[in-house]
């Protein structure tokens, strides 16, 4: 059986989100050990065993140790199973984390399969919906399947209350990509969600949005949720080019001002668009599981961040494929992923 | 999956859970908050509010529902009348535990204190406490404000585990100061006494009934109820004086008013009103020693009195009130008293629900060495120098004064007259072995005299005149109370005889014992007759 070191690099979550993607598209077992060592509280946390329920429920796997500071979890995943899935997450998980659990194994099902996933939609630490809906999913239908995600409404930190459906059509084998550019921009959209939270907090954002990236009036717009359920605010800024969307987010919270809001925001895209290479390193993150799982693919992207590298090594463990990550300039990084 | 459920249990925060704009999920709200939590999966919330409060209990259970999607909530409806009225919290919290269907080998439930009034907060402690609640606490609060969300921190308590247990070595402790405060500091090894010390202490704190101490004379009594009367008033538990007053020097008509006071012209010579005692130990302890020698009256108005906490001044029309704790103190066998009549049953059966035996100083050899210490720590605070007793002469005098030749009939009365003795006769504040030997002496010529005074009694009066008595050693009156005491036994002389020498009796060619018994008797001018009585 594989064992997984889970105290290895950064994280606790992403190893275990991915390990569980991998075991249930590859039909290998695994146990993950030193789950979170060394952590305050080490072991599974409530969001961690709801991905843990997510992924046995769709792989009809036997699951052993998933209890609450679990160290230890081990996994004996049965069949891939699409359907129609209702997960709901608590405050303390997003729900975008477990659509990434979810999902790599569902994209080469024997079916079609309708995911309603609840709870928060867009949370620090996870990538918002946006991001999944406009960056990531163009670039899965171009490997083959077809991919439809819609928000019904959107949750935030604390309330959650954010609810999103996701229908995907399966293909036998995911095919190939390669993003080496990103060719010319098309066009460009910042966006200030606010969740009762007053206007103004969101003009002084796309100001900011105006001042530093030179964006004009008209690329900039406000949007107030309906029915809001909690307290929100999100900037959300999108890059359309020829071969990739780049999304970047400012997370608004308690204490932090618009414009530091603005500036998480404003910092990550103009180091992207500055690099000049299609993929960002969110997506880079995103592509991996994937593009090993097609067998092959490349893409440019900006200096990989530790999640990347453990990702990486992960996979790896669980399929016969090579990953070489190669610098090329100062700003820019080659990934390669190969058959072995 | 785990096997075992988190079930919480609390009160509704009819301010702090409140809100029902969005600004409420930036605060943090003690019911919701502790839903979010990421390692504390809540399986179901037993929420009780008020009907008042169905507004706010609804939106709470809504908001956790939403943020918590694996959290049942149960709103549990409760009226608590006055919530900061204990006996109305502690019976509605106590009838919600007794009807709530715990299933302790299947859940594990945490009851929240954070929420509802002290009073609640209180209630469902002691619950806990009693197991009536089987289940641990858990007590929430907001994060440092530096830190964002609003799910702030909360602990979990254990009643049964080691803080609580560090808490309970606390009260151990306070409970051992409390018996080494009674026993005036004296590290006493006498583990009898030791553990009559820790119920008196015990008693001390949680009762108000009557005591009753017993014990021979200068065994204490007096000292230890002071003793228990300054401890009760370190714990705030009387707020009154302490009073004492030895009966034996209460006599006749002022032996009454005394006590329970008089009115002015109740007698002659009773020119103003007088309170008592009794109503100046109001609110705090009255110590009656030698309780054994109040006069019938008086037990008779002091049983009113502890029963109904009134009496009567001596020529007054009107009742008098106090409310007193007595303790008593005797040297007798008040239940022999009471079967001459001298003593009324219902005030000793008032008296003695707690009855301690304090022993005599004879009787905790090992207690001798401590209290010659606090003896001589006592001339030093009077004196202002310690009297030194060199090593040897120490040993030798605590090898006396453990000795059975020892009497120490008037018991720490004796063993302080002595330290003062030696103390005063000690120049240059050194004991010296001439002074301690010199105090020897003297102390067995003081229990000489008083030593034979329990063999003179056995002999019954009459049978011997005073003269003749006073002639014999001990070693012949002690002897001659056993042979009178079987000779009163026997019908005929004959047995008495046959009592007294049957150990040797069958060795002897002519059984005689009869002769032998009448020549003893002889000696001393007495015959068959004479000691039959």
């Amino acid at each position: 059986m594989l064992v997984i070191d889970g105290s290895q690099g950064e994280g606790g979550g992403q190893i275990l989100r991915t390990a569980l993607a991998l075991s249930l598209q590859t039909g290998k077992p695994f146990r993950l050990e030193q789950i979170r060592a060394g952590r305050q509280k080490p072991g599974l946390l409530r969001q961690h065993l709801t991905a843990v329920q997510a992924a046995a429920a769709v792989g009809r796997a036997e699951v052993a140790g998933a209890a609450l500071g679990s160290t230890t979890l081990e996994m004996h995943p049965g069949t891939v199973t699409p359907g129609d899935y209702h997960f709901a997450v608590g405050t303390a998980g997003s729900a975008m984390l477990v659509l990434q659990t979810i999902l790599p194994p569902l994209l080469t099902a024997s079916g079609v399969s309708t995911l309603t996933l609840e709870g928060g939609t867009h949370n620090p630490f996870a990538p918002p919906f946006d991001f999944v809906a406009d960056s990531f999913a163009p670039l899965i239908r171009r490997m083959g399947p077809s991919i439809e995600l819609e928000l019904h409404r959107p949750g935030f930190y604390p309330a959650g209350g954010g609810k999103l459906q996701v229908v995907i059509h399966p293909v036998g084998q995911l095919s190939r990509l390669d993003l080496l550019d990103r060719g010319p921009i098309q066009r460009r959209l910042a966006r200030a969600l606010i969740s009762i939270i007053p206007r103004q907090v969101a003009d002084r954002e796309l100001a900011c949005v105006q001042q530093h990236l030179g964006w004009s009036e008209e690329e900039c717009r406000v949007e107030s949720v309906t029915h809001p359920t909690g307290l929100g605010n999100v900037l959300l800024l999108k890059v359309e080019t020829e071969q990739v969307t780049g999304v970047f987010t400012g997370f608004g919270e308690r204490r932090r001002s618009a414009e530091q809001v603005a500036q998480e925001a404003t910092d990550a895209a103009m180091a992207w668009l500055r690099a000049g290479v299609p993929v960002d390193e969110h997506l880079a993150d995103q592509l991996l599981l994937p593009m090993a799982l097609a067998g092959g693919g490349s893409f440019r992207t900006v200096r990989p961040s530790s999640h990347t590298l453990t990702n990486a090594d992960i996979i790896r463990q669980f399929l016969p494929v090579d990953i070489r990550v190669e610098q090329e300039s100062p700003l820019a990084w080659q990934v390669v992923v190969a058959s072995r | 999956m785990p096997a075992r459920q988190t079930v919480l249990i609390g009160l509704l925060g009819s301010v702090l859970d409140s809100g029902f704009h969005g600004e409420r999920w930036n605060r943090w709200r003690p019911t919701v908050s502790l839903c979010m939590h990421k390692e504390l999966p809540v399986a179901r919330f037993e929420l009780i509010h008020s009907k008042a409060h169905e507004h706010t209990a609804r939106c709470v259970a809504a908001d956790i529902q939403r943020t918590s999607p694996g959290t049942t909530v149960v709103l549990r409806e409760q009226e608590f009348g006055n919530p900061w009225d204990f006996e109305e919290v502690y019976g509605s919290l106590h009838d919600f535990a007794r009807g709530y269907p715990f299933r302790p080998e299947e859940e594990d439930y945490l009851v929240h204190i954070t929420t509802g009034t002290h009073v609640q907060q209180i209630c469902l402690f002691l619950l806990a406490e009693s197991r009536h609640l089987p289940a641990r606490l858990v007590q929430s609060a907001p994060a440092e404000p530096k830190r964002r969300g609003p799910d702030g921190k909360y602990s979990i308590i254990d009643l049964d585990l080691s803080k609580y247990d560090r808490i309970a070595a606390r009260f151990q402790r306070e409970a051992r100061d409390a018996a080494s405060f009674l026993k005036s500091g004296i590290e006493t090894r006498n583990p009898r006494f030791n553990q009559l010390i820790e119920q008196i202490e015990h008693v001390a704190i949680h009762s108000r009934e009557p005591v009753l101490l017993m014990g021979p004379t200068g065994a204490g009594k007096s000292q230890l109820a002071r003793r228990i009367f300054e401890l009760k008033k370190s714990r705030h538990q009387v707020a009154g004086v302490f009073v004492e007053v030895n009966c034996a020097t209460l006599r006749g008509e002022s032996a009454m008013s005394t006590l329970f006071g008089h009115t002015k012209g109740a007698f002659t010579g009773a020119v103003k009103d007088r309170p008592g005692l009794l109503r100046a130990a109001d609110g705090g302890l009255l110590f009656l020693d030698e309780v054994g020698e109040l006069g019938l009256d008086e037990q008779a108005m002091l049983l009113r009195a502890l029963e109904e906490k009134r009496f009567l001044p001596l020529g007054s029309d009107r009742e008098s009130s106090s409310d007193f704790q007595l303790i008593a103190g005797t040297n007798r066998d008040l239940a022999v008293a009471v079967r001459s009549g001298r003593f009324r049953e219902d005030l000793l059966a008032r008296m003695n629900l707690w009855t301690f035996h304090l022993p005599g100083l004879a009787e905790r050899p090992e207690d001798i060495e401590p209290n010659l210490d606090y003896e001589l720590d006592r001339v030093a605070r009077g004196s202002g120098t310690r009297p030194v007793l060199g090593r040897d002469v120490r040993e030798e005098f605590l090898a006396f004064a453990r000795s059975p030749a020892a009497r120490w009939s008037a018991n720490f009365r004796d063993l302080n007259a002595c330290v003062t003795r030696m103390a005063t006769l000690s120049a240059g504040g050194r004991i010296t072995r001439e002074v301690m030997q010199g105090e020897i002496a003297r102390l067995r010529s003081s229990w000489a005299p008083a030593s034979d005074a329990p063999y003179r009694e056995s002999i019954p009066a009459g049978v011997l005149d005073p003269a003749t008595f006073q002639q014999l050693d001990l070693f012949d009156r002690v002897q001659l109370a056993a042979v009178i005491a079987v000779c009163r036994e026997s019908a005929t002389l004959s047995e008495a005889g046959r009592k007294l020498f049957s150990s040797t009796r069958e060795k002897r060619k002519v059984q005689n014992d009869a002769d032998r018994l009448r020549k003893y008797l002889a000696r001393f001018g007495l015959d068959w007759q004479g000691c039959k009585g």
